[in-house]
């Protein structure tokens, strides 16, 4: 008896292995085939962000800093995946998702970019002149991310869903200074101009679209 | 298929008064279409148009490859027709299995789930299963039943409705769960009493009822609430006798108080479900589990399905099209002269294509469609003990249903559906529990329904289809308007591409959808061959 579970267990286990961790396009099914993001799905631009900070988010939804709270429910099912994922799973998923070129995502939000800018000047101490992301900071790049995506997670941070935890120092300062974006339209403009920045791929979507020689 | 969303309706509490003011209003006819309008009865579609079965003819010269993405429905269909008729086909499935949302758990069986994988930890035993996805077949999905007639798939009636079920709402009895029969024959009986004594009340009925008409109505209330002689309701055997019926007189229940029952929401949705065209009596199932109907499809495409293939990316090309995928950690690449693909469209969006904008457009729009089951293995078959074979009961907590199997009666054990959600809300608060948190809620509200419940369940699985590997959704959320603006473009061909599934049907989250739209792609696929044939003649 002992030995009949001793080898269900066994086989358990081995068929987990090979259906779970092999799976080495585990992320490009929410994040798109080439790590873009997927705004059908609501999920966020991976390509154009460095090793450091996928790895900085993964241990944040990991610990729960990120997804642990009710009201966050695209940050939830990031959370799940996050904390079924090993160390060594993490490594590799982090270093597939970087063999991929940045790739701009298509903009889904207009506002006013001159205003942007004006108001982007905060932001450059840490994220960079050109949104492009400053290790030394914690500061992600921002160039090239869905507009959705910025938006809601200015939101979070404005509204405490992300960067309230004692650990998070970095999110502490960005939760500050989110704070200071009370109206919507602030965060409309600001991410219009964002999206007026690098990175220097052109939007996928673009560049496919040109080469089709196929009419309906 | 629109489900009553009862919970949204239930906000309209009516206080008896309101209630015998509405129903006394009763004169003539447009006021009865309104009352049966409110009560759900007229919202029922016709069934859907039938069409022959898919006839393709063999192809006489040239050699032609399809490519098909996903091993669901729709993708099995596509290959084993086109295949049959001499295409060349192959299959590219992402999962570990084949069958899509056809998916039935069995002992031993991974639950791709993102974040929660799980094994189903029924006991090993042919009777032990569930239909986690489609679970049963009307008799007008004539096209799904047809191929169960010609693979000889063994069927088996199921049933939705049974009166011994139960219906629970925090809100009324208590929050005591009260058997279906006693609920529908009091709300009948207290309904048509109401109604043939306000129409008895009119001296005359508005045209075209003249007083023939005037009076069979009347006898139309007796008949349908079962009222006495002097048109009351007393009570019904309808609702099982309290005591006796068999060797001694039987003896009737007191009715339930007409206000007590309208503070449950059952009569808002639930009670009028197997009125609905896709879920009346009588229903059918396979045999042993859903996926004998995916074991048959496979049985006849052997060497034709490759699994754990992720598409990564789409082209179309002048004369067919491309397409790259993952498999085994090394990007392969294929071409075809066609191209049918049931890739859930909110995940199409996400893979490298270089279709027309507005296509794709389109994709983007589509919602995820949220529902979740919870399975349930019960050491003991209690539900029997209560007189209860199959059917469904109700309840307005979360877990909305309990299912009890339409097979293994008298079994040692069995697998009951111990929640099912097809409210998105609901179906978040699911997906954001972890597996042990969802069977916890779901054995903590069924105990509202059946004491002791606790007692009797060993262990169970859940799959929220909003987060299963490959899928992030069941059956594609359309509009309305985005239905009239957009469903043809995502259903005409792009070059010798064609979106296909239950997605691309006016009947998403049926396997009819997924197969009528397999045969629509593959009968305007058979159009393009033969005018390119005219062409060259």
């Amino acid at each position: 008896m002992n030995k009949w579970i001793l080898g269900c267990l066994l086989f358990c286990v081995s068929v987990q292995a090979e259906t779970f961790h092999q799976n080495a396009q585990y992320c490009l099914v929410c994040h798109g085939s080439n790590a873009q993001g997927n705004d059908a799905i609501s999920a966020p631009n991976l390509a154009i962000l460095p090793d450091w900070y996928l790895s900085a988010q993964l241990q944040a939804f990991q610990s729960g800093w990120r997804g642990h709270q009710t009201k966050d429910a695209y940050s939830k099912e990031m959370m799940a995946v996050a904390q079924s994922m090993s160390a060594d799973d993490v490594k590799r998923a982090i270093g597939f998702i970087t063999s991929f070129e940045p790739i701009k995502a298509v903009e889904t939000v207009a506002g006013n970019a001159s205003h942007g800018k004006t108001l982007f000047q905060t932001c450059v101490a840490c994220h960079g002149m050109a949104a492009e992301g400053n290790e030394a900071m914690g500061a992600p790049p921002l160039a090239g991310q869905y507009s959705w995506y910025l938006i809601r997670q200015l939101q979070a941070y404005r509204g405490g869903l992300r960067g309230g935890e004692d650990k998070d120092a970095r999110g502490a300062v960005m939760r500050q200074i989110a704070s200071t974006l009370q109206h919507d339209q602030d965060l409309h403009d600001l991410v219009a101009y964002i999206n007026t920045l690098g990175p220097a791929n052109t939007q996928l979507q673009a560049k496919t679209v040109q080469t089709t020689d196929t009419k309906k | 298929m629109t489900i009553p969303d009862h919970k949204q309706i239930n906000n309209k509490d009516l206080s008896r008064r309101e209630a015998l003011l509405w129903i006394g209003k009763v004169g003539g006819s447009a006021a009865m279409l309104q009352a049966a309008g409110l009560f759900g009865l007229l919202t029922t579609a016709p069934a859907a148009a039938q069409t022959a079965p898919v006839k393709l003819q063999p192809l006489t010269k040239g050699r032609k490859s399809v490519l098909i993405l996903g091993a669901g429905i729709s993708g099995l269909v596509a290959a084993y027709e086109l295949g049959k008729a001499g295409y060349q086909c192959k299959i590219l499935e992402a999962s570990h299995r084949a069958g899509g949302r056809n998916f039935t758990i069995r002992h031993g069986d991974f639950i791709d789930e993102l974040g929660n994988p799980q094994f189903c930890n029924f006991d090993k035993d042919p009777d032990l299963y569930f239909n986690a996805g489609p679970a049963r077949i009307p008799a007008h999905h004539t096209a799904i039943l047809h191929y169960c007639r010609e693979f000889a798939v063994e069927m088996q009636m199921f049933c939705n409705y049974n009166k011994n079920c139960y219906t629970q709402d925090d809100n009324a009895f208590g929050g005591k769960a009260v058997r279906i029969r006693e609920y529908e024959a009091d709300t009948r009986g207290f309904f048509s009493e109401l109604m043939a004594k306000s129409i008895q009340a009119q001296a005359k009925l508005d045209a075209p009822f003249d007083d023939i008409d005037k009076q069979k109505l009347i006898e139309f209330c007796r008949a349908y609430g079962d009222l006495s002689s002097d048109f009351t309701y007393e009570g019904s055997e309808r609702a099982g006798y309290k005591s006796g019926g068999i060797l001694s007189p039987g003896v009737l229940k007191k009715p339930r108080a007409f206000a007590d029952l309208l503070q449950s929401n059952f009569w808002a949705g639930a009670m009028h479900f197997g009125e609905i065209s896709d879920q009346s009596a009588a229903l059918m199932t396979p045999v042993g589990g859903m996926d004998k109907i995916v074991d048959a499809f496979l049985s006849r495409l052997a060497g034709k399905v490759q699994l754990k293939a992720q598409v990564q990316k789409v082209q179309l090309l002048p004369q067919g099209v491309e397409v790259s995928y993952w498999l085994d950690g090394q990007l392969q690449t294929e071409q075809a002269d066609y191209c049918l693909n049931c890739i859930p469209a909110q995940l199409m969006a996400g893979i490298e294509n270089n279709f027309p904008a507005d296509y794709v457009g389109v994709m983007r729009q589509l919602q995820r469609g949220k529902l979740s089951k919870i399975a349930l293995q019960a050491k003991e078959r209690f539900w029997e003990k209560e007189q209860i074979y199959s059917g469904i009961s109700w309840t307005n907590q979360d877990i909305t249903q309990i299912w009890y199997p339409s097979h293994g009666m008298f079994k040692a054990k069995g697998i009951l559906l111990g929640a099912y959600s097809w409210d998105p809300a609901i179906s978040d608060r699911f997906s954001a529990m972890t597996h042990k948190e969802r069977i916890a809620t779901a054995i903590a509200q069924g105990a509202k329904v059946h004491a002791d419940y606790g007692k009797y369940i060993e262990q169970g699985n859940s799959i929220c289809w909003q987060r299963m590997n490959h899928m992030l959704g069941c059956g594609a959320v359309w509009t309305e308007e985005l239905q009239k603006t957009s469903f043809a473009t995502l259903q005409a061909p792009v070059g010798r591409h064609y979106m296909v599934g239950d997605q691309v049907s006016y009947h998403p989250g049926w396997q009819e959808g997924a197969v009528r739209s397999a045969w629509y792609a593959m009968e305007s696929i058979q159009q393009q061959e033969q005018q390119k044939q005219q062409v060259a003649v």
